[in-house]
């Protein structure tokens, strides 16, 4: 089964986030042979998105910070005398300071394990049958047995983080021994099988417990990095232009949400929001209708601003007639910028940017992908895969081969010792090893995730999916950045909220953080508090991490590259993806400078059949539904079925 | 009118036991012996009547990400049904897909229809996966199972409509998708090919 890899490519990329993707499926659709690994066994590097089990094990390897020094092939056969080479990293450092916390009960949870796996949950299995409506139950135990047996034939790879999906590659099932901090509840689960587990904690349909968590753990699909897509920002331009937009699904942000005097608050941003709101005065409306209507086209009115042009925005929007509520909202959650750093026409630009994305897909200027963003990496992973692009994870390479002639890399040397040679190679950040990155001088991003259970703002409607920018009480110290997920994002549970914080680091991730999270959140679950902490969500489950922000190297600061190895950054701290997406076009061109930029890969109803006439009577059907996804005409089936219809529906 | 139901399909099964084929003879009626790996087809698509309802197959191929166990977590999303293949004349393709419907039972949707094709059926005197060890295996699972061939387009048709039947009726107040946006081409470039 084990298939040979071909040693011979055009292109070689080394990680699978995002802007490493987006060069893969260019290079692809431009018709270059591609090799795509990733030394992970999940997609996205930085950019993943994990289940709950697969996130503890995620936090669990990087609390352990044990190297992975795996036996590696010996290579240096492989390397000739006219040769050098650049050792890769072994292991990646790119994130610090892993802390996690349980608010919730945890003994409780001790022997539950995350439900979906075949052996786990007769519930799962019987109620499959009765979706097949198969004559009768099965049970499932003829099975386990075999699939126990194919388990245990793969014991090399039980270990590692397990993702979202990632076919064969490690067992769901955490193999935690209980001893390191705090996550460790979900337990190595001994194999009594089915036994529901304690059902006891299943009471009070509104509490849930840190045992439902792990055993709904599938359902959450929880997010490294917590971003937006701009409705015009430049990751949506090539969602479309691309057709890899076809591969994932959104939905809208519903709320902009603002923190001010120690309350949550909903802003108003579109004209209809303005008009609708009860928090605002008839003359409060006004003047933020006026001020952002003269946003839209600011340009155009250069005397109302030129004078404040060295002033800070946050001075030059005292200057309007603006009440302070009304300055907070527009500069702290539509331009989103900092208070005492961002220029006047920064924020000018920065709050039309803002107004120009609302309503091209709903009330607010932002979208966010169904089952997180890590999706958005693998669907340009696809994209190129359908191109002829070959996928390895769990791929490690040992280092690159440079010619010491042109200098220019040559090859890769895999972890098999197979040498693997290319004309170009893309190398993420993380990849790099100490030597070659010692000049390079890193930011760090500061990130927490929560599960609570209730949102921080609640109205009638339940599903909404929030951005709350947090200034800071320091002075100069960067905003947080919070984005609130509800379930039908599919990224938690059902009657959670998945909550994302995001800041610039300064210090470590708690320390940032915390202080937004305590004004937020009532973290003491268990004991009665004041009533007014008990109108705030309860936060269940918490953890901090640092994360390396590798965005804005420059080339040069790396020490040794050849030409033609580029390389691609880590997720920065915006909140948007344009960086990740102008790096990828910027990279792709410098390779091929003649060749258009992910050009719409064809509609499948367009592909083929020369020698198949389609079917005439066809063209109508398709017309009749509104909903289409692409612009497609024709369906592509080569007839016959669809002649039958009207007859059925008679009856 | 009859109203269109979107349906993702997504093929698994062992590299080589013929999940492209399978597609190519349902959607084209046609076979190549030598297909090359589906390059540049992200999905292909075939309506075939169901009730009162279209049922609009989007059937997505691994793309060959299969090959090295690579296969991405969104390949599963919002999957209605998945066929899952293996080579009647390759014991080793049966084994593995035990693997796969335990991959899917662990990051497919949660009532997904399986549908078991033991491919290659026409080879059958060089069988090595009695038809009664898939039987048998399918209804543990309560997966549906055809033996195909794509080759001779035998039970191909059967296979879908068979996935057909078991897609449960539109639940009427749920409008199919809910809410979530598809990104269109609706605002700018339209059509070309």
């Amino acid at each position: 089964m084990a298939d040979n890899l071909p040693s011979e490519f055009d292109v070689v990329v080394i990680g699978t986030g995002l802007p490493e993707s987006i060069i893969a499926a260019a290079c692809a659709r431009s018709g270059q042979r591609v090799l795509h690994v990733d030394s992970k066994n999940y997609y996205g590097g930085n950019w993943a998105s994990f289940s709950f089990s697969g996130l503890l094990s995620w936090i669990k390897e990087n609390q352990q910070n044990t190297g992975i020094s795996d036996e590696c092939e010996d290579w240096s056969k492989l390397i000739l005398e006219n040769e050098e080479v650049i050792s890769l990293s072994k292991k990646d450092k790119t994130i610090q300071h892993v802390e996690d916390f349980c608010f919730g009960d945890q003994d409780s949870a001790e022997n539950v394990e995350e439900a979906g796996a075949l052996l786990k949950l007769p519930a799962f299995g019987a109620s499959d049958v009765d979706g097949v409506a198969q004559e009768s139950e099965k049970e499932c135990t003829p099975m386990e047995n075999t699939l126990a047996e194919v388990e245990s034939q793969e014991p090399e790879k039980a270990a590692g983080t397990e993702p979202a999906g990632t076919v064969e590659g490690s067992d769901p099932e955490i193999t935690t021994e209980n001893e390191s901090s705090q996550s460790t509840a979900v337990g190595e689960s001994a194999p009594e099988t089915g036994s529901a587990p304690s059902e006891s904690s299943a009471q009070g349909p509104k509490k849930i417990t840190y045992a439902q968590i792990v055993r709904e753990g599938r359902r959450f699909n929880i997010d490294l990095v917590s971003k937006l897509l701009y409705s015009r920002g430049l990751l949506i331009d090539l969602l479309i232009k691309s057709n890899v937009s076809r591969y994932a699904e959104f939905k809208n942000a519903t709320r902009i949400l603002a923190f001010r005097e120690g309350k949550v608050e909903q802003v108003p941003c579109s004209r209809a929001d303005v008009f609708n709101s009860r928090q605002l005065t008839m003359v409060e409306k006004r003047m933020l209708m006026k001020f952002l209507t003269f946003c839209l086209d600011y340009e155009q009115h250069p005397e109302e601003y030129q004078d404040y042009e060295n002033s800070t925005f946050a001075q030059f929007l005292s200057t309007r007639k603006l009440t302070p509520s009304l300055q907070h909202f527009i500069l702290h959650s539509i331009a989103m910028v900092s208070e005492t750093e961002c220029s006047t026409l920064e924020g000018l630009q920065a709050t039309k940017k803002f107004l120009q994305c609302l309503g091209r897909y709903g009330n607010t200027p932002f979208l966010f992908p169904l089952y997180g963003q890590g999706e958005i990496p693998q669907c340009f992973c696809r994209l190129c895969a359908v191109f002829g692009g070959i996928y390895c994870l769990r791929h490690s390479v040992q280092c690159l081969v440079v010619d010491k002639e042109s200098g220019r890399c040559k090859a890769i040397v895999d972890h098999f010792g197979q040498r693997i040679s290319a004309n170009y190679f893309i190398v993420e950040d993380s990849y790099l090893s100490e030597n070659t990155c010692t000049n390079v001088c890193y930011r760090q991003i500061s990130r927490a995730v929560l599960i609570t259970d209730q949102s921080v703002l609640n109205t009638d409607a339940e599903q909404q999916v929030s951005i709350l920018t947090v200034p800071s009480e320091d002075v100069g110290k960067p905003a947080v950045c919070v984005i609130e997920l509800c379930s039908s994002t599919m990224t938690c549970m059902k009657e959670t909220y998945l909550v994302h914080l995001t800041c610039p680091s300064t210090k470590t991730a708690r320390e940032d953080l915390e202080p937004v999270v305590q004004k937020l959140f009532n973290l003491n679950a268990e004991k009665e508090t004041e009533n007014e902490e008990l109108e705030k969500p309860r936060v269940l489950w918490a953890v901090y991490f640092n994360m390396r922000d590798s965005s804005g190297v420059e080339k040069k600061s790396y020490s040794g590259l050849p030409s033609n190895v580029y390389v691609c950054s880590g997720p920065d701290s915006a909140l948007g993806n344009d960086c990740a997406v102008k790096q990828a076009e910027t990279i792709f061109h410098e390779m091929f400078p003649t060749e258009e930029f992910c050009p719409p890969a064809p509609n499948p109803e367009d592909i083929i059949y020369d020698e198949d006439e389609i079917a005439p009577e066809e063209a109508g059907l398709s017309n009749s539904t509104e909903t289409k996804p692409e612009s497609s005409t024709e369906e592509s089936s080569s007839g016959g079925s669809t002649a039958v219809k009207k007859e059925d529906n008679e009856e | 009118m009859m109203a269109i139901r979107e349906l993702k399909v997504c093929l698994l099964g062992d590299t080589g036991v013929g999940k492209s084929s399978i597609v190519c003879r349902f959607v084209q009626d046609h076979f190549d012996h030598n297909i090359s790996p589906t390059i540049g087809a992200s999905f292909m698509t075939k309506t075939v009547p169901c009730g009162n309802e279209l049922h609009k197959f989007l059937i997505w191929d691994t793309a060959g990400q299969e090959r090295f166990h690579s296969l991405a977590p969104m390949y599963y999303r919002g999957s209605a049904a998945a066929v899952i293949v293996y080579d009647i004349t390759k014991q080793d393709s049966f084994h593995t897909l035990k693997k796969w419907v335990k991959e899917l039972k662990e990051h497919g949707p949660e009532n997904i229809v399986m549908a078991i094709a033991g491919n290659k059926c026409d080879l059958s005197d060089i069988r090595e996966v009695p038809m009664k060890d898939a039987k048998e295996y399918a209804e543990s699972i309560g997966a549906i199972v055809v033996e195909t061939s794509a080759k001779n387009a035998v039970n191909i048709e059967e296979l879908f409509q068979g996935i057909s039947r078991q897609i449960p009726p539109l639940d009427p107040h749920e409008n199919g998708n809910n809410g979530a946006i598809k990104l269109g081409k609706q605002t700018s470039q339209t059509g070309g090919n």
